[in-house]
């Protein structure tokens, strides 16, 4: 154990102090965050540009009331769409709306000079719809027919409250659940890949630098391997509490700018009294009052962070010890793209169930997905955000069993592999050494 | 004697190859002990079952006086062939950390440690990374690594090599400083002359076999095949004249030389019995002027060639 702990000292101090862990560590939430967001931003940048749209109206009737939106904008035209055409205006496209519209509203047709797309054409037909609705409305010719519709319009506002087994009802705010499953198992996936690739890559660095030959009669290779996976664990969590550290910080300072005591004290009025109305001096809707309270809340805190460091420490584990019995088995890192295929599949299927589990994070799906010890660290982050899952103890106990069964496995290869140059072997080979006696 | 490692019919097999095959050999106390053989004639193999890297499937080792056990490894130092060391890191705080892992204290390392870059007169390097040396300034560092707990054996595979002559003249008396100073040391090697000048026992391995053991003078001598070399001055005729009828024959008549003067100065020859030794070299004493008369020792690299040409014909 005291060798471990000498060589796990080693991996840690000489990789935090390297620059590349600062820059990581800085740059890693930045690129999360962009990954997650600039897809959405992008959406949102393209539609600024709105798109022009001629539009010939031989109803009559739908024409003069297409208003302009966010994306396109309308000019009605009296010529025809073939005389439109031989113009070849610098428009989107040319919009034709039947003379029979009335009665047979699919007969409309849009031309477009670029591909469309279906935020515009969900956009124009909504619009027809709704003109050709209030012109049909309008023939039953109803007194104070504006004032009814206005009347009628209820926004009905959903609180849900999640009972636990004392009969307490807790705000529960679903978007922040999803939010937090979300990233949370995208962080495990990254990570897992990240620092399991680490691992890898330093069993090939000592492999190919030779410093293997000189460590293995000091060392066994089995404490040689447990060492690395356990000072690249240390680094993993030391840079995940940077992260949570920068997050209370930033969290703190946002919150005292935006008046948080005040906020608070709105929000847990808010959640007991009507939301809907200003408390003193702040205004919340519901959906904040939900997410305010709910992420006030210390036992889903806990139960988010703590099952996130549970799952990721384990995941980690789980997988480094594959990554390790890999880089074991090569002599540079070409040659391990097919010996890695069992750590990818199980990893890329894993986030696939994450993003199913999503609509149903206590379906079968999620519950089978969430024991599996190679897909739980992933899948389980999306089932945390609702409560202690029944069986989370279990999928606990699995993860780090299979770990310890993956680590003897992984142990038996890397000990066989370590010895073996100019050599590319297969999976089968792999499993091969396995019973290699020492 | 006093043996301190002893190695009792080892068997090693690896998938579809016998590496070794029921070798034997006997390490005493306090000596250099030459471990010689061709390419992968299994040494590396026999030196990694004595580090306890790998278990031979059949046979054992006995490591003064007990079984060998995993913790003996402490008290074993083993420069392997290929030396390595991170790169990254710096000299200093790489060698602290392959002594802690030979168990040494971090002080007690850190102070042996300056002693011996004193020595070696490489204080200025304990702050540069490895990758700022050149091979022969890492391999020196990694001998330091390889003594500094000082073990009672000592492994080296091809210690010399990559030195030029000055360092590893410095290195070849410290190997045999650290034997004086009652260190067993397995030398392995494919440089013969180097294996004469500091090896006191050797074994050669060929095939997986031990097919040569013994004191290197006895080796040596038991392959000398009883061939003398006379140096005369005088009559070389009447010399061959007298030899004639006495149990011995003339050998390689190139080796004789002519003085300037146009005396002879020397032959060679063998003589079949070593009681015959002395009446062969009454004849010479009286028919020349004898200068010199000593048996022509062959060179290790002559054993080496003919042993295992030898071995591996049967």
């Amino acid at each position: 154990m005291g060798k471990i702990k000498i060589i796990a000292a080693r991996e840690f101090n000489e990789r935090v102090r390297k620059k590349s862990f600062i820059i990581t560590t800085i740059l890693m939430p930045i690129a999360f965050v962009a990954i997650m967001f600039v897809p959405a931003l992008m959406m949102n940048i393209s539609s600024d540009e709105k798109k022009e749209i001629i539009v010939v109206d031989q109803s009559g009737l739908v024409g003069g009331g297409l208003h302009d939106d966010g994306q396109v904008t309308f000019t009605t035209s009296d010529k025809s769409f073939d005389a439109l055409k031989e113009e070849n205006n610098e428009v989107f496209g040319i919009l034709v709306i039947g003379e029979d519209v009335a009665t047979n509203p699919s007969n409309v047709q849009l031309f477009t000079y670029e591909s469309s797309t279906i935020n515009i054409e969900s956009a124009i037909t909504e619009q027809i719809r709704g003109i050709i609705e209030s012109e049909k409305l309008k023939e039953y010719n109803i007194e104070d027919l504006d004032r009814i519709l206005d009347e009628i319009k209820t926004p009905v506002s959903l609180q849900v409250k999640q009972l636990n087994e004392s009969g307490e009802a807790k705000d529960s705010s679903a978007i922040l659940n999803i939010a937090l499953a979300y990233v949370f198992g995208f962080l495990i996936y990254m990570f897992v890949f990240l620092y399991g690739n680490m691992v890898m890559q330093g069993v090939i660095e000592e492999k190919s630098n030779k410093v293997m030959e000189v460590m293995v009669s000091s060392v066994k290779p089995f404490q040689l391997m447990m060492g690395k996976i356990l000072g690249i664990a240390a680094v993993a969590i030391t840079q995940f509490m940077i992260w949570v550290a920068f997050i209370i910080v930033v969290g703190a300072v946002a919150l005292n700018l935006l008046g948080g005591e005040e906020l608070m004290a709105a929000a847990q009025t808010g959640a007991a009294m009507d939301p809907a109305m200003a408390m003193g001096g702040v205004s919340l809707d519901k959906d904040t009052v939900a997410l305010i309270n709910t992420v006030s809340d210390p036992g889903y805190l806990l139960r988010i962070f703590g099952g996130f460091l549970i799952y990721f420490v384990g995941g980690y584990l789980l997988y480094a010890a594959m990554f390790a019995a890999v880089g074991s088995a090569v002599d540079n890192e070409k040659d391990t793209n097919n010996l890695q295929l069992p750590i990818t599949i199980p990893l890329i299927l894993a986030i696939f169930v994450m993003m199913n589990a999503m609509q149903e994070p206590n379906g079968p799906l999620a519950v089978w997905f969430s024991m599996i010890p190679f897909t739980s660290p992933v899948v389980m982050m999306v089932r945390l955000p609702y409560g202690l899952p029944d069986g989370f103890w279990w999928s606990v106990v699995l993860l780090y069993a299979t770990f310890l069964g993956m680590v003897w496995l992984a142990g038996k290869i890397y000990r066989v592999g370590v010895f073996m140059y100019g050599k590319k072997p297969t999976l089968g080979e792999l499993l091969k050494w396995v019973r290699y006696k020492s | 004697m006093d043996i301190f490692l002893k190695v009792e019919n080892i068997t090693k097999q690896f998938a579809g190859h016998t590496a070794l095959d029921d070798v034997s050999l006997e390490v005493p106390r306090g000596c250099v002990y030459g471990l010689l053989g061709p390419n992968g004639a299994g040494k590396t193999t026999l030196i990694r079952i004595i580090n306890h890297i790998t278990a031979p499937d059949k046979g054992r080792v006995w490591f003064n006086g007990h079984p060998l056990s995993p913790a003996d490894v402490v008290n074993i130092g083993y420069l392997p062939e290929e030396r390595g060391l991170y790169k990254t890191m710096k000299v200093g705080e790489q060698a602290l950390y392959f002594a802690q892992l030979k168990g040494l204290s971090k002080a007690e390392a850190t102070a042996r440690l300056k002693k011996w870059f004193v020595k070696f007169g490489i204080e200025g390097w304990w702050n540069k990374k490895v990758s700022e040396l050149s091979k022969g300034m890492a391999q020196k560092v990694q001998f330091i690594v390889t003594v500094l707990h000082e073990p009672q054996l000592l492994i080296f595979d091809e210690p010399f090599s990559g030195f030029d002559p000055i360092n590893a003249n410095l290195l070849k008396n410290e190997i045999l400083e650290l034997r004086d100073k009652g260190a067993t040391v397995i030398f392995s090697t494919h440089n013969m002359s180097s294996v004469e000048e500091v090896c006191d026992h050797i074994t050669l391995i060929n095939k997986s076999k031990n097919i040569l053991s013994g004191p290197l003078d006895e080796v040596r001598r038991a392959h000398g095949g009883n061939i003398f070399e006379v140096d005369f001055r005088g009559d070389r005729g009447a010399l061959v004249g007298a030899l004639e009828g006495l149990p011995c024959t003339l050998l390689d008549e190139s080796l004789v030389a002519t003085e300037e003067d146009g005396t002879d100065k020397g032959l060679k020859i063998h003589i079949n019995r070593d009681e015959d030794v002395r009446s062969v070299v009454e004849v010479i004493n009286n028919s020349v002027q004898l200068r010199t008369f000593r048996e022509v020792i062959p060179s290790m690299n002559d054993i080496f060639i003919k042993a295992v040409a030898n071995h591996s014909a049967k």
